[in-house]
């Protein structure tokens, strides 16, 4: 561990005393919690990822020449051996993070092979969204029994699945987000292990499986879909500003990036007028479009971001507005203002520089050079887009261009000599010789 | 301790779930297997290849649709209960479709596929058995086996199906009375030769 390293470090050179080097040594003990070898965890997971997989294909090759009865089995026996090790895990291996995850990731993937297998014998067609359905009803209890990450995160890769495929296959898939409410279940029961890769990755893969299956809502009313995922990205965002993730790091808190990024890049494509004009001749406005289940999951998600953002401001002292908070509230109006007039398109490319503007702030006020560069990525992306408006002279564009780019090379330089200056490296600006 | 009072009966209950999808799903083919009424499909086999369950033949089947009066009566993706009979060669052939399970006949639940009207209201049939697997360096070879009967007018390919109580079974799928399996065998060793 590089800390202890330093700490001995420190010690030989009789900068620190025995003492305070053992009680550095207790504390980076008592915060890292009980030892758990990560690499152990990682090759334990990836075996038996490769092991299950491994038994499918072998299963998939289907043996022609073995008695059927033999092949039944045989279909029986990744899903005994799982059983068998997770059943170990829990009696003697109970405390092994590299047990637990192992054996769940090893009997998930049992419980696919035994359903694949059996359905090859028996020639039984299926439907995929049955298949997967089952695989992940039997799948679902070993994320709490044997506390399982993995298993978890398996679990949201195989709902995420069935929403896309149940898409496909043109039934619904409502029933994804019953799926997905019992996954956060396990994320919030067992966030006092937060901190953890496991966490992080939860960050990513719930937020992530949100945003691919809400498009699986679908029908007929399509331009209220924009309002339903602005509303979701708005609503992942607030989640990534919660006290559990707001201090997280900012690649740590998938809820803050995809909310931040999905807002931004689908007010970017709105910032051209094909879908204004569109949405102005669309006859969607129906009888039926209260029933529709765009406007289901638009109203259901602009009103649960609703809730979050009040809430979460009423309990904020001081009060501050992130960047992308209010979008959602803001874009709802342009929405309704663009279903009669042209003026939408212009409120959202003032939107759009608006949170590239507040976002540089934030940057130069947190002393980030990532969100600081992200907000001008964001300006630069919104001038990028208007470089391909026809209507616009090239010397505008050029300007444009320009501007940005020195906005670029200012923001950064006033950025670095600012923590600089803080840092106290460099002497007073005054005396920073100038090239 | 407590907790695992609670966490090994649960794990317990679980396994027995996991046992039983799987044992549920062979019971009810078994029952069919042994005991249902053997049809024979004519069809034509084609070699696509399945992630989970390997290659397997896709089974296209002669009688997949059927002539009906009245077109708002069918509608896509809803059951639809096939009644089977034989023609004079043995052969299954749709006999009617109904809406309801029949009673004492021999049936199959499928499932309603393309509804369309020309002079007359075709309704296309999806039956629950489309799929043969067959060992991966097989599939191919059947295909071949089929591609070469297919020529040969007087050769016939079926799919031996066992029916009972709307559910089905394929047992086999033959070409000339010859399993093509053994047929995809005698291939390959012609092509080793």
């Amino acid at each position: 561990m590089k800390v202890r390293k330093e700490i001995t470090e420190l010690l030989n050179a009789g900068i620190i005393t025995p003492e305070i080097a053992e009680r550095i040594n207790d504390y980076y003990d008592k915060k890292s919690g009980p030892s758990q070898n990560k690499i152990v965890i990682v090759f334990g997971i990836l075996g038996a990822l490769l092991v299950g997989l491994g038994i499918i294909l072998i299963l998939a090759s289907n043996w022609d020449d073995l008695p059927r009865t033999i092949k039944t089995v045989i279909a029986f026996v990744p899903l005994l051996i799982g059983q068998f090790c997770c059943g170990y895990t829990l009696i003697k291996k109970e405390e092994s993070v590299a047990w637990r995850e192992a054996s769940s990731t090893f009997l998930i993937i049992a419980i696919g092979a035994t359903i694949s297998l059996i359905s090859q014998i028996y020639n039984i067609p299926g439907r995929f969204d049955t298949f997967l359905l089952t695989w992940i009803m039997l799948s679902f209890p070993i994320i709490y029994i044997m506390r399982s990450s993995c298993a978890s995160l398996m679990y949201i890769i195989l709902i995420t699945w069935y929403g896309c495929i149940s898409y496909i296959d043109d039934t619904e898939s409502y029933l994804y987000w019953g799926l997905l409410l019992l996954a956060l279940l396990y994320y919030i029961l067992f966030k006092q292990e937060r901190g953890g890769n496991f966490f992080t990755f939860h960050n990513w893969f719930i937020p992530l499986s949100a945003i691919i299956v809400l498009g699986t809502v679908a029908r007929d009313a399509e331009p209220l879909m924009l309002i339903a995922y602005v509303s979701l990205c708005g609503l992942i965002y607030q989640i990534g500003n919660i006290p559990l993730l707001r201090d997280e790091k900012i690649r740590n808190n998938g809820y803050l990036v995809l909310g931040s990024l999905g807002t931004v890049v689908i007010l970017l494509g709105l910032s051209f007028d094909f879908f204004w004009s569109e949405l102005r001749d669309d006859q969607f406005w129906t009888n039926d479009l209260l029933k529709s289940p765009e406007f289901i999951a638009a109203s259901l998600l602009s009103i649960a971001a609703l809730i979050l953002f009040i809430m979460h401001k009423i309990n904020q002292r001081p009060f501050e507005l992130k960047p992308v908070e209010p979008v959602f509230i803001l874009f709802f109006i342009i929405w309704m203002i663009g279903l009669t007039s042209p003026m939408a398109i212009v409120f959202v490319n003032l939107l759009v520089l608006g949170i590239g503007v507040m976002t540089i702030r934030e940057g130069a006020k947190l002393h980030h050079l990532g969100i600081l560069n992200y907000g001008l990525l964001i300006v630069t992306a919104l001038v990028i887009c208007r470089f391909f408006d026809t209507d616009l002279g090239f010397i505008f564009k050029g300007i444009l261009f320009v501007g940005v780019g020195f906005g670029f090379f200012f923001a950064n330089y006033q950025m670095v000599r600012k923590k600089k200056s803080v840092s106290g490296n460099i002497p007073p600006t005054d005396s920073i010789p100038q090239n | 301790m407590v907790n695992k009072k609670i966490i090994l009966p649960a794990f317990a209950i679980l396994c027995m779930a996991q046992l039983f999808i799987p044992y549920n799903m062979i019971s009810s083919k078994e029952k069919v297997w042994k005991h249902g009424k053997e049809f024979r499909f004519r069809t034509e086999p084609i070699d696509p290849s399945d992630p989970f369950r390997g290659k397997y033949i896709n089974l296209s089947f002669a009688e997949g649709s059927v002539t009906v009066p009245n077109a708002d009566e069918w509608i896509q993706g809803n059951p639809i209960y096939v009644n089977l009979g034989e023609d004079e060669k043995g052969f299954a052939k749709i006999i009617s479709v109904s809406k309801e399970k029949p009673e004492g006949a021999d049936f199959v639940e499928a499932v309603t596929g393309y509804v369309y009207t020309d002079s007359i209201t075709t309704v296309t049939i999806h039956y629950p058995f489309d799929r043969f697997y067959m060992e991966e360096s097989k599939a191919y070879n059947a295909e071949l086996a089929y591609a070469e009967s297919a020529r040969d007018t007087m050769q016939v390919t079926y799919a031996l199906v066992a029916i009972k109580d709307g559910d089905a079974v394929v047992k086999d799928v033959l070409i000339n009375g010859v399993p093509i399996r053994e047929v995809a065998r005698y291939y390959e060793e012609k092509i080793y030769e």
